[in-house]
């Protein structure tokens, strides 16, 4: 049993921990297993509802008891991180709606996406603003769902019907749980995870045919592509939307291609969805959304308040 | 006009514990309590057990000026819970504290959103919480 729980970054953690036990011979065979009804059983109020630190009348563990009272949201706080990095590097609220627009144009190839009809930058820039300077088309979607991934040994999945698909490496770093004790804004974790795990992997960011990143919210995908080496710190704003647009089939690093977060599916916590849509890649089962050739791709999940980064680089061949 | 803030529902009313009670009850006084680590000379906010900076034990309880800049700020218009959804719109801001090291996310209830940006001077302002509890708020310095 493994229940590291990192927000949704988690699934990143568990199959680093089953990677590593798997390779060290302690077990054969690990299922990653989640589940959630958040949609039917909470509704739309997710990252709005108070600080995501408690509830009235429940005991809430520090630093949540500071901030919960200022009325901060968690959406509020992504907000506040995207804000300083527009501040410091000029980024713009059209750079961080094309992410969303690049993201829908995939999730128009799904037929299991939540939303499939094509957006605009102004589509994003004109729906409501939830917590400046994020819109509600910056957010992700509330949804319900569920997946699973198996990992076992590279003997035993050879002999398997399905062609296997292989973790190369993996890494996780941590840099603070509440916001309030985030020191940089402008740089998450990922800066220490991402080298890790490439190096791990035998790879450079250049190396990397499709990223599966966790889009909470646009600013969370920038960041990251920053942080991972995608782009140099302060040019993610540029990376997304340069030559069309990047993030599209196409571009250069073809992200989200199942739609992601922001159009697809979000049920409270997106790390294993992104370890599935990697692994569809890989095995050219993405049908009308496939990368052509692709032998390398990143899942990378982002949880907490950008406290928690996980990084797993998958390949159609091991290390 | 602003919205009020004066009303404290119960689910708001901090809890403090041994730790950080100096701090709430500071708030009520119209003083702005943090630590300072005599080892290495920064300070923090909120209340801990060790350093954030440098990992000693060595922390004291001092009174800061109250004056901070704006390290960044959104503003909340979207909020379900009692009664931050009948105070919208509102901003919050992170405020790094002129006492090196201390940072501090707080409201800013007194301003519009408009008149808020990174890099502004603000000051601690202090609305009760209870008979001997405090909240800790910014306004613009000056």
């Amino acid at each position: 049993m493994e229940s590291t729980s990192v927000g949704g970054s988690s699934f990143e953690f568990h199959t680093m921990h089953a990677y590593r036990a798997i390779q060290h011979g302690d077990v054969d065979t690990v299922a990653i297993i989640y589940g959630s009804n958040q949609l039917s059983a909470s509704g739309r109020t997710l990252g709005t509802g108070g600080g995501g630190g408690g509830r009235g009348g429940m005991a809430m563990p520090l630093p949540m008891a500071y901030e919960f009272p200022t009325g901060l949201t968690l959406v509020g706080a992504y907000a506040m991180a995207a804000q300083r990095h527009m501040h410091t590097y000029g980024t713009t609220s059209e750079q961080l709606a094309s992410i969303a627009v690049q993201t829908r144009e995939h999730a128009t190839r799904n037929p299991n996406a939540m939303y499939r009809d094509p957006i605009t930058v102004d589509d994003v820039l004109s729906s409501k603003l939830v917590a400046d300077p994020l819109h509600k088309l910056d957010c992700c979607v509330i949804s319900d769902g569920g997946c699973c991934i198996i990992l076992t040994t590279e003997e035993r999945a050879r002999a398997l019907a399905h062609a296997p698909v292989f973790v190369r490496g993996a890494a996780g770093a941590s840099t603070h749980h509440s916001i309030t004790a985030m020191a940089d804004m402008t740089r998450t974790a990922a800066a220490v995870s991402g080298p890790k795990a490439f190096a791990d992997a035998g790879i450079t960011a250049g190396d990397v045919d499709m990223f599966a990143m966790y889009d909470s919210f646009t600013y969370t995908v920038l960041v990251v592509l920053e942080d991972l080496g995608f782009a140099p710190k302060g040019d993610g704003g540029a990376f997304v939307t340069d030559g069309g647009g990047n993030l599209r089939l196409g571009g250069a690093l073809p992200t989200n291609t199942d739609g992601g977060g922001l159009s697809c599916t979000h049920p409270g916590m997106r790390g294993l969805f992104l370890l599935c849509e990697a692994t569809r890649q890989l095995r050219g089962e993405a049908g009308e959304s496939q990368v052509e050739g692709a032998e390398i791709a990143v899942a990378h999940g982002s949880g907490g308040w950008l406290s928690t980064q996980g990084t797993v680089v998958l390949g159609r061949e091991p290390v | 006009m602003p919205a009020d803030w004066t009303e404290v529902p119960k689910w708001l009313v901090p809890r403090p514990t041994p730790e950080d009670r100096e701090f709430w009850e500071g708030a009520r006084r119209g003083e702005l309590r943090i630590q300072r680590c005599t080892t290495c000379g920064r300070h923090q906010h909120y209340a801990r057990m060790l350093c954030s900076h440098c990992g000693a034990r060595t922390l004291e309880w001092v009174t800061a000026g109250g004056l901070g800049t704006v390290y960044s700020f959104t503003v909340i218009r979207q909020n379900g819970v009692p009664p931050f959804n009948e105070r919208l719109p509102f901003v919050v801001a992170t405020v790094d504290l002129d006492e090196d090291g201390a940072r501090m996310i707080a409201a800013m209830p007194k301003v519009t959103p408009e008149s808020v940006h990174i890099g502004q001077r603000v000051r601690a302002d202090f609305r009760p919480a209870g008979d001997d509890l405090g909240f800790v708020d910014f306004v613009p310095a000056d």
